[in-house]
């Protein structure tokens, strides 16, 4: 049944991300007055992506032709692994909080990589900060998760969300901070206003995406919405896991989908109104921020400590 | 322990061929590698028979206060394995790579190496202070010489360097043993092993001991001379030396602390500072990586990094023991171990295939390589699989490694006082960061060498290396891949060993497809893992593949805002380098602050200390340079009675080794 869950989980996602990139391209013209294109458009823009040929840069190798599928590819395993309609892991081997950390450094990696293939110094310089960005957000997410892990005892993050829901956490306000550090991290991941620095469209004309079209343009587009839905749902999972299937039956797993549905829409909703409230943080002061973050993650160790 | 002497009949008999062969390249270099193929081979089986059981023997020597005995137990005889694994790969290796030596002295390679895998395997295996420090200043002796081979200005500077920190090393080594033996009154490690020795005298022999073998490690602050000896060695005397040699000195610490002093009750305080000190290693050693455009010291850099991850793993096991928590030791040792064997895998790995591409273009500067995958595939490809495994890329070998290393540290974390949770937190962080810089690294080196348009002639006249050379890379990627994915069934011997060393009961750290942390009850499966990429990764190529209506284009030049691309605008290794640099200015303003010194005080220190330049860390400014100074000094004084041959230099120091034990003995 796990398993079943874990592909449909997979699908939905799969199906769902270009659904999420149309909403926040919506909200956004409404926000500019204009009309803005249909709510499907970018599920027209990809399946019209499919028809057309797939170039590539001279110089390029392999590495840049592998990688969007590696890209969905990995997407598709996170995806099969969070909490998302259920309250614990569909498949609990691939749940663990430092496996999914480090399985998100994968297509990093070779996203990274395939901007350095290209040849064009846009896509590199792109490339060199999605890296960049990593390196910054990724202290902020570690300790705010093992401020988790320690109140919660485990690191499989099913366990960490199942624990948070049944109460049995007795430093509240410590998990509350961990959830706020943790939720700039996830925003900084979304690669959104102000952090959207690695695909810069006005700065660097999307920079490791702008050697890309067709097919591969297209599933690299569906790859990062999908990743957009996972970063959420992580968040979901871990500090909002209320109405989550938490057995395995048909109502509440019917109940979860609903609650799971609504938590994303709802948070993406207003990420996108944060998006274009804001403007683009220049890249050499996004350190500031995210120091900032693990400064809120610090705090949280704090009041953990102290047992609050 | 037969099989251990065999392979140092073998190690002996291959270095004097080789010597003595010398005028004819070709027959030095067979000699050499042959034999020193048949000596890992056997030292491969000792290992292995070792792992299963303690084992030891022992021979009178003419001394009557050091008998010579070895004692094969199970964590020298895994060090034993992962060594002479490397040097196996090593001597293939050379059996092509060597052509580029062969008008440089290949017959003095080939017996350097050999007498330099023989000590380091009996440094492994000896259990008596006298011959110990015997063998671990013949490995220091013959790397020396293996590192100045290119009798350059730089391989010369850096053989100095080295030779200066492995004697600093060498030196507090000694007094840590002969403190003991002093206490003890013999020379011998099992009289050490059955001795308590007070609190105070056990806390100071640690100390001595950790920064001592510290220093043959390369943990921080001991680091500088990595980055300028490990790339002056020939390239697979490099993958020996930092997959290799470093890690007998994490196997000296975890002999002093946990073996030699396994009588004394081990102080947390101890684990602590190992645990610091390899947080500090591990985001130092790789974000000065990031600052470097030589391939060689990139990775060597790495080596710094690693050894404090290993620190992390070994820190926790250290911890463990202090607070009687035997579970928590073993996890921690075991995470420790695991990456040890890890890091000598890719490590070597990565070495080798930089040697590739030195042999093939002759360079080691990245900003003027680019578009070798074309040209040499299988090295690009095994170079891809080493840089995913340092960088912790699930599902290879470091991955793991680095999973278990987390485990251990949120265990210790859990259960524990407020003051193991900060050292705990801050050590999880320096990994995150270490995890996150180390990617960026290897994208940077991976990416801006193999990647992109060829930026010089050499890059784009390079060919494929030679058979040898591949085959001993194509082994050691595959054994990267086999211990990442095979992990499940490859931990349980790993934490067998660590259990023998943190002396607690066994513990489970495998299900039947799953690595498992016994305390948490976390689990990871990589071989379902791998599995599951496959397939996820192999869905949409083949969709792709199979909907792609438009067809394959033409390839075309990159876009460059109309103008033609030309090969200055792709990025090189310094960007990588310099992005990273403006947000974690401070790691580096420490070093910088250091090389260009402020007047004053650092003018007249300065003057002291011109033998040796470019200090580059403050354990390089006051630790070393002093004592290069003194160096210098005294060697001039005494030149006349030396007459600048090295086996001279050999005798006085074995001489001055054997005054010292003698006035030891009697007083």
């Amino acid at each position: 049944m796990e398993i079943v869950i874990a592909i449909v989980q997979a699908l939905l996602v799969l199906l769902l991300a270009p659904l999420i990139s149309g909403m926040s391209r919506k909200i956004r013209a409404k926000m500019h007055t204009r009309q803005g294109p249909p709510l499907l458009q970018d599920y027209y823009d990809i399946g019209k992506l499919f028809k057309r040929q797939d170039v590539h840069t001279s110089d390029s190798s392999l590495i840049h032709r592998i990688m969007p599928p590696l890209y969905m590819g990995c997407m598709l395993v996170l995806a099969a692994g969070m909490p998302m309609v259920t309250r614990l892991c569909p498949v609990p081997l691939i749940g663990d909080m430092i496996l999914i950390i480090y399985l998100l450094a994968l297509p990093r990696f070779f996203f990274s990589l395939a901007s350095v293939d290209s040849g064009a110094s846009y896509s590199g310089i792109g490339g060199a900060r999605e890296l960049v960005l990593g390196v910054l957000v990724e202290p902020a997410m570690m300790l705010s998760l093992f401020v988790v892990a320690l109140a919660t005892g485990t690191t499989n993050v099913g366990d960490m969300g199942a624990a948070i829901a049944s109460g049995n956490v007795t430093v509240i306000v410590a998990i509350v901070i961990a959830g706020i550090a943790f939720l700039c991290s996830v925003y900084v991941e979304l690669g959104k206003l102000p952090f959207d620095l690695a695909e810069a469209e006005q700065e660097l004309m999307e920079g490791p995406l702008s050697e890309y079209s067709g097919p591969s343009l297209g599933m690299l587009k569906m790859s990062m919405s999908m990743k957009q839905i996972i970063m959420v749902s992580w968040l979901c999972a871990v500090f909002i896991p209320w109405g989550s299937a938490a057995t395995i039956a048909a109502l509440p797993l019917l109940l979860g989908l609903v609650f799971w549905l609504v938590k994303i829409f709802v948070i993406f909703f207003i990420v996108s109104i944060v998006e274009n409230l804001v403007a683009r943080v220049r890249f050499k002061l996004a350190g500031h921020q995210t120091w900032a973050f693990v400064g809120i993650a610090a705090v949280a160790l704090v009041f953990c400590l102290i047992g609050l | 322990m037969n099989l251990l002497l065999i392979s140092a009949v073998f190690s002996i008999v291959g270095a004097v061929l080789a010597i003595c062969t010398y005028k004819a390249a070709n027959v030095a270099k067979f000699f050499g590698c042959i034999f020193g193929i048949l000596a890992a081979c056997a030292a491969i089986g000792a290992g292995i028979v070792g792992i299963t059981g303690a084992q030891s023997m022992s021979v009178a020597t003419p001394f009557a206060f050091a008998s010579f005995s070895l004692r094969i137990a199970p964590l020298s005889g895994l060090l034993l394995i992962v060594i002479n694994v490397l040097a196996l790969m090593a001597w293939i290796y050379g059996l092509s790579y060597f052509d580029e030596y062969k008008k440089r002295g290949v017959g003095a390679i080939g017996m350097f190496m050999n007498f330099f895998i023989i000590s380091m395997n009996m440094v492994l295996t000896v259990d008596n202070a006298f011959w110990f420090l015997v063998f671990f200043e013949l490995m220091s002796l013959t790397s020396y010489f293996l590192v100045i081979t290119e009798q350059n200005k730089q391989s010369v500077h850096g053989g100095f360097l080295y030779l200066v920190m492995a004697h600093v090393g060498f030196l507090m080594i000694m007094i840590a043993f002969l403190i003991m033996a002093a206490t003890t009154g013999s020379f011998e490690f099992e009289v050490f092993r059955n001795t308590e020795f007070s609190p105070a005298i056990a806390s100071i022999v640690f100390l001595l001991g950790f920064a001592g073998f510290g220093c043959k490690a390369g943990m921080f602050p001991f680091h500088s001379w990595l980055p300028q000896a490990h790339p002056a060695a020939p390239s697979n005397v490099s993958s020996l030396m930092s997959g290799g040699m470093i890690k007998i000195g994490v196997f000296g610490m975890i002999l002093v602390g946990l073996d030699l002093l396994g009588s004394c009750d081990c102080q947390l305080w101890w684990g602590l500072t190992i645990l610091t000190i390899g947080a500090i290693s591990s985001v130092l050693g790789v974000a000065y990586a990031l600052d470097e455009h030589d391939i060689k010291k990139l990775l060597a850099y790495h080596s710094v990094e690693n050894i404090g991850i290993i620190l992390l793993g070994v820190g926790i096991g250290f911890i463990g023991v202090a607070i009687d928590q035997p579970v928590l030791a073993g996890l921690g040792m075991m995470a420790g171990l695991f990456h040890l064997v890890n890091h000598a895998m890719f490590k070597g790995l990565l070495f080798l295939g930089a040697g590739s591409v030195l042999y093939s273009t002759g360079t080691r500067n990245m900003n003027i390589l680019g578009g070798l995958t074309k040209v040499m595939p299988v090295t690009s490809v095994c170079f891809l699989i080493g840089s995913l495994a340092i960088s912790a890329i699930p599902p290879l070998n470091g991955f793991v490694s680095e999973w278990f290393t987390y485990q251990s540290l949120f265990t210790a974390a859990m259960d524990n006082g407020p003051l193991i949770i900060v050292f705990c937190a801050i050590a999880a962080v320096a990994l995150a960061i270490t995890g996150a810089l180390a990617v960026t690294c290897f994208v940077k080196a991976y990416g801006v060498t193999f990647l992109g348009a060829p930026r010089s002639e050499g890059a784009r006249k390079a060919r494929e290396v030679p058979g040898s050379m591949l085959v001993s890379m194509i082994v050691l990627a595959v054994v990267c891949v086999c211990l990442g994915v095979g992990a499940p069934w490859i931990t349980p011997y790993i934490e067998g060993i660590a259990t023998s060393v943190t002396q607690g009961a066994p513990i489970v750290v495998a299900g039947a497809v799953e690595s498992v942390n016994p305390a948490l009850g976390s689990a990871i499966s990589t071989p379902l893992l791998a599995c599951l990429l496959i397939v996820c990764i192999l869905l949409p190529l083949a969709f792709r593949a199979a909907f792609r209506s438009g067809g394959m284009a033409r390839d075309r030049d990159p876009w460059a805002c109309g103008y033609l691309p030309t090969a200055d605008m792709p990025v090189i290794a310094t960007t990588f380098g310099s992005d990273v640099k403006m947000f974690l200015s401070p790691l580096y303003t420490a070093r910088d602050a250091i090389v260009s010194t402020s007047a004053g005080f650092s003018a007249a220190f300065q003057k002291t200390v011109r033998g040796t330049d470019k200090a580059q860390s403050w354990g390089d400014r006051f630790l070393v340079d002093p004592i290069a100074a003194l160096v210098s000094l005294t060697s001039r004084a005494v030149a006349r009675i030396e007459g600048g041959n090295h086996r001279v230099y050999i005798l006085y120091i074995v001489g001055a080794l054997v005054i010292f034990l003698i006035l030891a003995v009697l007083l």
